[in-house]
This record gives C-alpha cells, structure tokens and sequence, in this order.
C-alpha cells in the first residue's frame, strides 16, 4: 500500500501548474481532494511520474453567481458545494447530489471539478452536469476552452481533457422559474459508490405541462446517461404517473448497462426505471411547489 | 444480584483511554531500532506449478536489502515451493529498507507458472470429473481427520465424493418412518457465502533476534503462546527462544491466530535485522483465513400440531486448500437444537482452490443456523404455527439428548425464546405498515475450554495486579479487574491488568472459542481468592487474631465486630515487601481446568422495510437476546451482543469474498468486500437473559459467539414476513427479491 515512486511539485500560480502540465505532459497527474487519485497510487493502479499538486493554488475554491450562471472553482470541495446557500437555493439538485457523494471525510476533501475530471462511471456529478447543461473550463498553457457534458465524456474514465490541460472551472446555468430537481440514487450501503443515480430538473408551464424536462443516469454505462428520448416524450404535456411511468421503462430500454461485481445489467436496468420514476415524481412535485401549475 | 460489590456493574473498559487517546501500541505501532519491512510476493493463480522465481531484478531496486523464494526460506507452510493451491499464496518476499522498496522490489520478482487446472466451486469439486485438490493428490491428512473426529458420528458407508477430505455423520432413529409420521415436509438447499472477519487492523508481526538468542516477536494476535509454539516449530528452536509480545488487537474474530510470525522470525534470523511483515488489506484479505462458504440442504417433517418427526440434512463445507472447515460442529447444532427424534445428517468437508478458513465467530454455527432457521420459520409458516411457539415446542432442553449422543447440560434456549415472544417488536409485530415485517432465528455456540493460570499481586499501595497470559480483544481485561475487586471488596480502579509476554505470563490459551472469562476468569477468581486468604492469614498474625474473625472492606483487613482493630491491605504489603521482613510477598496463583463447556444461546428478532424499487431490505429494528449466564460486566456484554448481531446483519446483506471460475477473489478491498457501518444498522436493543452456568465464575457462560450466530436468518425471515419472498442464499442480492416481487411474491 506504498505508491511507486514519484515527483511531486506543488506550484504557487495557474500558470506555474499549467507550464508543468505542459513540460510533463505525458506523465504527469492533478492532485486536487485525492479521493480517487491517492487510492490509485496506493493500490499502484495508477504510476504518473508527475504529481501536481494544485491545492497551493489561490482563489480557485470559489462557488459564485455570475450573471445568474453557477460557477464553481476546481478547488470547491463536496461539502462547500453541499451547503452553499446560493447552490441550495438555486441548484439544489447539486447540493443534493453532493451530499450523497461517500462520507463526510471524503466530502471534505473531494472536489467538484476533480469528481468529473476522473469520470468515475457511477459519480454522481457527472450526471448533474449532463442534466443541467453544464459546461467545465479548460485551461492549457496555451488557452482555455468550454465543453459541454456530452463532448467531455468519453467513456469508462476517459473524458476530453488533454494531459496539458487543467479543468479550472465548472459552470451550470441558471435553472428557469417553476424548476423543481433532485438527485436520486441507490447504494447498498450509506456512502457507497451509487449502483445507479438519477439527476432530474423539471420546469411547469403556466398550465402545469411539462414545459422542459431534464433526466440523466450515472451508473448505466462508461459515461453519464442523457435521456432525451424519455425528455421529449414528456415535453408539453401534463404530468401523469402513468407518463412517468412510461417515461421511466422507456429510459431502463434505452440505457445499455454492463454488468460487474456490483451489480448486473438487468438489475441496473430496473433501478434505472424505478429511480427515473423516483425522481421525475419528485421533481414534478417541487416544480409544482414553486407555483408551476 | 445485590450481593455482589463490583460484579454486575457496568465498568469502563480498563484500556479504554489508550485506545480513544490512541496511544495503544498496535503492533504496526512497533519500529524496533533498525527495523526492516518485508513484502510478499503473492500468485496471481489459484493453481499453478511454479517453475522459476528469479530475484535478481528485485535485489537491484534501491532501498531492498534482500529477496527470498520459498525454497530459499524454507517452509511451505509459509511460501509456496513448488505449487500454488490458491490465488494470493506467498510463493517469495522482499525485504527492503522501506515498505515503498519492499514493494518496489516485490513488484520486480518475477515468477514463471505454469498454470494447472482449477476448481472452486465445492459442488463442482465434488463431481467425478473436477480438478483434483491438494489432499487428493495423495498426501497425507491425518491430522485433519483427527480434527473434525471429536464431534463425528459413526459412518454409515456412504461413498466419499471426490475432492472430499473429511465427512462427518450423525443419525438416530428410523428417517423414513419419521417423514411417514409428519403432516408437512419441507426440502430444500440454502448457501452462506464465504466471508471474512474484516478486523479494523490487518495482520502483522514485527521480530527480532534477542540479545542472548533466540528471538522477540511483537504480534498481533488472540494466542500468545500458540504464536510462540509455532513460531519456534517453524524455526527449530525451543519454545522458551521465542518470548511473543501480544500487542493490542484491532479485533481477532477468530482470525488472528498464526499467521506472518514464522515469517516474521525467519526474516529476521536472515537478514540480522528486525523485520516488521504488516499486510495491506489486500494482502489481508488473500492470505488470511476466512469463514467456509458451505451449501446446505436440509429436509425437514413435523405433525400438524408442531412435533418435528424427521430431520435430514446434507452440509456441505469449502474448506480450500488445507483441511479445517468446522463441518462437525455445524452438524452437530444443526441436529441438536431442537428435539428430534428421527435424523440423517452428513457433512461434507470439500478441498477447492481457495485459502482454507479458519475460525471465525463460531466457526460452522452460523451457516448451521441460516438453514436450520430458515427451515424452521418456513416449516412453521405451512402448518399455520407461530413460529417461536414451534421452536418452543420442539427446543432442547437440559438432558436432551445430542445427536452425538452426550446430553444438554442446563442452556437457557427457552428462556430466550420466551423473552423474545414477549417482547413488543414481536407481540406488536402484524401493526406494522406496507413492506415490513419481523423475523426471528435462534442461534447457539457449544463454548470452549481450556486449562489456563492466573496470578494476582497485592502491592503496597493497597492496588492488586492480576497477571494473565490471554490476549484481550473483547474486553475481558476489565471483567477479570472486576472478579479480582469482587473478591477483595476493592473498587474496580485499584486492580491493574498485566498481559504479560510469553516469557513472563502465566499460561493461557487463545482468545477464542467464548472461554476466556469462562476459563482464565475462573483462573483469576481462583488467584484472587489465594491472595486475599493470604491477606487474611497476615492480617491475623498482625491482629492476634483467627483468620475466621477477618473481614475485609474498604481496602482493610478488619475484626468482625471490632472495626477498630485492623490494618490496610497496603500495610501489609509493605511489610512483607521489605527487606529482612518475615512475612512472604503477598501473590496468589490461580489455576483452572473447568473442562465442561457451558452453551449459550441467542434468539433475535429483526424488523425490516423492504424498498421495493431497489428490492434492498433496510434493518428498522432489531432486538438480540441472550442466555449470558451472568452478566460480569454487561456494557461489555451488550456491546459484545450487538457487535455480534451487526457481523449477521453483515452476512445477511452485505458480505461474501467472490471468487470467480477462476479462483480469483474479484473484491479484495474494503471498497469492494462491504461490511455494515454504524449508517446501515439502528439501534440494537439487547435483552440478557441469566440462567447461571453451574462452572463459570460467578455463573458466567461464554457470551461472545452466540449473538453472531442468528443474524443472516432472521433478516431473511424478515424479509418473507416484510413481502412474502423467500430469499435462500446469503447475502441477499436484492436483484432476487425483486425478482420474485414482480412475479407476485410467494404469499
């Protein structure tokens, strides 16, 4: 349980850490909260020649508003992100999500921006972003650049950051009036990795149609899942259990989930359907609370 | 009970403020001046011949100072030589200035396999045309034999299957006249999976050579001088060369006997350094001794008014690589719990690609138990019966006979049961809402024995130390302070507790078997007790007066009806500790051999809500009772209990070691092998029940195997009581209640 030999460099400046990604490139490594990364180390799964260590880095734990967009900074841990005032308040599906993520100890140290950088296949925040429209910045030493959820995941562990380059920023959009959201999830235990989980955003018409819908998965495959069929299905209309319902088999249909140790593909399936279920009713609900119908 | 001064009371743990202030020294805690650390080496295959092990590229990492193969060493018993029975076997270790350069340099041994077939499933071992094991390779198991015999019936010539090591048979009456008799037969086929102790520390020792000789092992372990035996077996010497140092454990369960001290010793002897061999917990978890998985099939008859006629049942125990699993016990308890007049039982020790086990908590009982559990709720739901009054119809009492033929001495199995039917979670328990229900299993542990010594010091300042040879995991450490208090009327803080070394202790066997209070408390009581009468015989000189007209209270020796003539406990100990004095040390000795076990048993009750979009059941409730004899110390007897009823829960819902086709243990981590934590478990209410065992100090029984006993079934029975589904293998996978929650549920 002793890593393998490594450098280890802990720059004062962006810059100074970015001009390290880019001299290292091909085997260095971000330590940011470690809750994924010093485990690798430890187990030996991982063997980067290069650790940059960035949480001597300055003003990079921010969570803000700016121009009613959510910006959070690459050093924002789980718990700041869990009990932001302003995240309760106005992106409670992330705070909500946040919270689930492990125990207290991990979400003391985990970071937002570092849970989607490794893209744990089952992480909840990959989800959130793929739900919310978010997008993540990117900085390299020779500039900066926005990705949406669906062109930074690429697979089991793979997302589209080039080794130069650092997520600095993770960015959610403010969710319209009438939005009600949730994140769901089921772990065998308290503070497992989720076996699936579903993050949902729901926005009511003046009616109380379903004005915007949206819904994605962690857990059913190598990236999050975005259900836009099962979205658009439910777009204008009312909300009905049995279009939930409906809703809710058509995503377990369209998800292709393997299966593991954990869990099997059928049975990811199921919670798929049962947990889309779950939270479209909740978020229905909320969005209802807020005067949605 | 009022008669008592310190037993009874609840005490605090005597090594309670080292552990929280975390000051204990645990045995990773131990650098000796110089000290080395080693790595092993472990086969990535469960069965291989190993062709080749070449060092060189590992002596060559900087920081290692040497490598070794098991021929080098010496010793299969510690690294493989030749062949590898199971994935995670040692086959080489490096020693190196660093934990970071012993692996290092692990990772650059290359071994050659040649990779031989595999078998690991023991139902697929015992067919005609599986792999052979080890044992039925040709060598040699009388040892084995012998193991399992002490509780064996007689065979009946059944034909061994392959790949079996021992079979174990017990039968009474006419089986067939027995189901001709019963209004209801019940059959069918449970499996308890593999599982392992899951101590919070790993395993380690840490050895060095002694300046005159021999050597010093720091370990952590349940059986001090166990370690010591074989640790000097293994390296040729004389037990009294090798003085082991018990260092504080971080749970035991069973699994901390012998593991890495021969190792640990023989790095030493080589490298003339101090060597520390602290496993990771993968490390821990391939090559420590886990509990048997077992398959057990069981058939079952009784009258409509709840007589059972007939009991039949086929165990069937992976015991790995080595044989060990603790089929007899299993079947013994499987077929004397309840009264039956008409049994078959067999039990099959099975040899696969696998680790062997060892103990764990009751070794054989729990899996027992599950089946047995399972049937009898099940076979009290077909004939319309509540299912404690069936078990209470048919529960063994004192002179029942077992089915080795020796009867019950007095158990409290009634007793529990009765507690356990009035109590509210029962009598309450048809109230409750959609999707929950109550289960209830019992659970029962023989005990152990063995001879053990104890010496209790009177010091000056009036304080006892009592000196014992066991090992502390549980906290019998503050329950012999309280036996050495009761006896001196003295307050539980003036007795200290010295576990001593090996070279220093009085002997005492292993932590383990729920006999430590039983068999080294009687040993201290008896100390106690030497050293207050020789208290009482100074006093009397000192006071001109009969020993029979001493009292002792308040730390002094005093003449009944004259309180004003006496004299301190801690005079008397200055005076005989002095120079030219004429008064000898004030020391008792204390020995025992109660070598009649006293049994205990559990009856729980679970309460759960089964979720029915996960098809996950969530424990709302859960209620361990238990016939405890006497409570000595009942926090430690509570926490004991609910310690036990979470390593169930554990087994009913979360924990197996998955081993694949291929023998690999696929979740190796503590990740991926998941046990209970505080968030998964409510409060555990335990009721104590004290029918007093007639041998143990002050009416103690053995209480700490029982509560992990009836875990796994009454979850199980929950569930069915919850939703209707009958769940057979443990733990649930909640992918099977769904399943048969779609399909309408039983019911």
């Amino acid at each position: 349980m002793k890593a393998p030999a490594f450098d280890y460099e802990a720059p004062a400046t962006l810059e100074e850490a970015l001009g390290l990604l880019q001299a290292r490139a091909d085997d260095a490594k971000v330590l940011a909260g470690g809750q994924s990364l010093m485990p690798m180390l430890n187990m030996r799964l991982a063997r980067p020649a290069l650790i940059v260590d960035i949480n001597r880095l300055p003003g990079l734990d921010y969570i803000r508003i700016a121009g009613g967009q959510l910006q959070v900074g690459a050093l924002a841990r789980h718990t700041a992100v869990a009990s932001h005032p302003e995240v309760k308040k106005g992106w409670p599906v992330l705070a909500e999500a946040a919270a689930q993520i492990g125990h207290d100890a991990i979400r003391n140290r985990g970071t937002l921006a570092g849970s989607l950088a490794h893209s744990d296949p089952t992480a909840e925040h990959p989800a959130v972003l793929a739900a919310l429209d978010g997008e993540v910045v990117v900085r390299s030493a020779k500039g900066e650049r926005t990705l949406k959820a669906d062109d930074f995941f690429l697979g089991y562990l793979t997302t589209a950051l080039q080794p130069d380059e650092l997520l600095t920023e993770v960015r959610f959009p403010a969710l319209a009036p009438r939005t009600g959201s949730t994140f769901v999830e089921f772990a065998p235990r308290v503070g497992d990795f989720a076996v699936v989980g579903v993050a949902a955003a729901v926005t009511l018409g003046g009616d109380g149609s379903w004005q915007d819908v949206r819904l994605a998965l962690t857990g059913v495959g190598g990236t999050p899942f975005r259900a836009r069929q099962a979205e658009s299905a439910l777009k204008g209309k009312k909300p009905t259990a049995a279009d939930i319902q409906a809703a809710a088999a058509q995503v377990a249909e369209a998800i292709e989930p393997d299966s593991d140790i954990k869990a099997s593909a059928r049975y990811r399936r199921h919670l798929a359907r049962t947990l889309s279920e779950r939270a479209l009713t909740t978020a229905a609900e909320r969005a209802a609370g807020q005067g949605g119908r | 009970m009022s008669a008592f001064a310190a037993i009874g009371k609840s005490a605090r743990r005597v090594e309670g403020r080292e552990k929280v202030t975390g000051t204990a020294t645990y045995v990773a805690d131990v650098h000796p001046r110089g000290a080395a650390c080693a790595r092993l080496v472990l086969s990535p295959y469960a069965h291989a011949r190993i062709k080749s092990v070449e060092l060189s590229a590992a002596l060559q990492v900087p920081g290692v100072i040497a490598a070794f193969s098991g021929k080098d060493i010496g010793g299969a018993e510690i690294l493989a030589i030749d062949e590898v029975y199971f994935a995670g076997e040692a086959v080489a270790v490096v020693v190196g200035e660093t934990e970071a350069a012993a692996e290092d340099g692990a990772d650059a041994v290359q071994v050659d396999y040649e990779p031989l077939p595999v078998v690991s499933d023991p139902i697929a071992a015992m067919k005609p045309d599986s792999p052979l094991t080890r044992a039925a390779q040709g060598e040699s198991h009388d040892d084995a034999g012998a193991h399992g015999a002490a509780v064996g019936g007689a065979g009946t010539g059944r034909p061994k299957p392959r790949n079996v090591n021992q079979m174990v048979e017990f039968q009474r009456g006419d089986l067939a006249k027995g189901f001709a008799e019963a209004d209801v037969v019940l059959e069918d086929t449970y499996r308890v999976a593999r599982v392992h102790q899951g101590y919070m520390e790993t395993q380690g020792s840490v050895a060095e050579r002694a300046p005159g000789g021999g050597f010093t092992v720091w370990t952590t372990t349940q059986a001090a001088f166990g370690a010591r035996d074989e640790t000097a077996k293994f390296l040729g010497i004389p037990a009294h060369e090798v003085n082991v140092i018990p260092t504080q454990v971080g749970g035991g369960f069973g699994g901390k006997f012998v593991l890495v001290e021969p190792l640990a010793a023989a790095l030493a002897r080589r490298v003339r350094r101090p060597v520390r061999v602290i496993l990771d917990r993968t490390q821990d978890f391939l090559v420590s001794h886990p509990a048997p998985g077992a398959v057990i099939r069981m058939k079952m008859g009784a009258k409509k008014d709840g007589t059972l006629t007939a009991l039949e049942a086929e165990l069937v125990f992976d015991a790995g690589c080595a044989p060990g699993a603790p089929t007899g016990i299993a079947a013994l308890l499987l077929g004397g719990t309840y009264r039956c007049p008409n049994l078959d039982i067999v039990g099959y020790e099975v040899l696969t690609h696998k680790v062997s086990p060892g103990a764990y908590r009751a070794p054989g009982a729990p899996q027992a138990y599950y089946a047995l559990e399972s049937h009898m709720s099940r076979l009290a739901d077909q004939l319309g019966l509540d299912p404690i009054e069936f078990r209470l119809k048919n529960a063994a009492k004192e002179g029942d006979i077992r089915p080795d033929g020796r009867p019950w001495p007095r158990i409290g199995l009634i007793e529990c049961l009765e507690a356990a039917r009035a109590h509210p979670m029962w009598r309450d328990r048809k109230k409750l809402g959609a999707d929950e229900g109550v289960g209830v299993a019992v659970g029962g542990w023989g005990g152990g024995t063995e001879p053990a010594t104890g010496g209790c010091r009177v010091n000056p300042d009036g304080s006892l130390t009592v000196q014992v040879g066991s090992v502390d995991i549980t906290g019998v450490n503050t329950t012999f302070a309280l036996i050495a208090a009761e006896v001196f009327g003295l307050p539980v803080e003036q007795v200290q507790i010295a576990t001593n070394d090996t070279d220093h202790a009085p002997y005492a066997g292993a932590s383990g078997g729920s006999k430590t209070t039983y068999t080294v408390g009687a040993a201290v009581l008896a100390a106690a007790q030497e050293a207050r009468s020789q208290v009482i015989e100074m006093a009397a000189d000192r006071l001109e007066a009969a020993p029979s007209d001493l009292d002792i209270a308040d730390g002094r020796v005093f003449v009944k009806g004259a309180p004003n003539r006496g004299v301190t406990i801690g005079e008397l100990a200055r005076l005989a500790n002095r120079f030219g004095s004429r008064y000898k040390p004030l020391h008792g000795q204390g020995r025992a051999a109660v070598h009649t076990a006293s049994p205990g048993f559990a009856v729980q009750l679970c309460q759960t809500k089964v979720d029915r979009g996960s098809g996950m059941p969530r424990i709302t409730g859960y209620v361990a009772v238990q016939d405890v004899g006497r409570a000595l110390n009942p926090a430690e007897v509570i926490g004991q209990i609910r310690g036990g009823a979470v390593q169930g829960i554990g087994r009913a819902l979360f924990e197996a070691m998955e081993h694949d086709e291929g023998g690999q243990l696929a979740n190796a981590t503590l990740a991926d092998y998941t046990m209970p934590t505080a968030a998964d478990i409510p409060d555990i209410e335990v009721v104590l029940i004290e029918v007093p065992s007639e041998l143990g100090p002050f009416g103690a029984k053995g209480v700490g195997e029982p509560p992990a006993v009836p875990g796994a079934a009454a979850v199980v029975n929950a569930v069915e009581a919850a939703v209707g589904v009958r769940v057979k293998n443990v733990p649930i996978k909640p992918e099977v209640i769904l399943d048969a929650l779609e399909e309408g549920g039983k019911r």
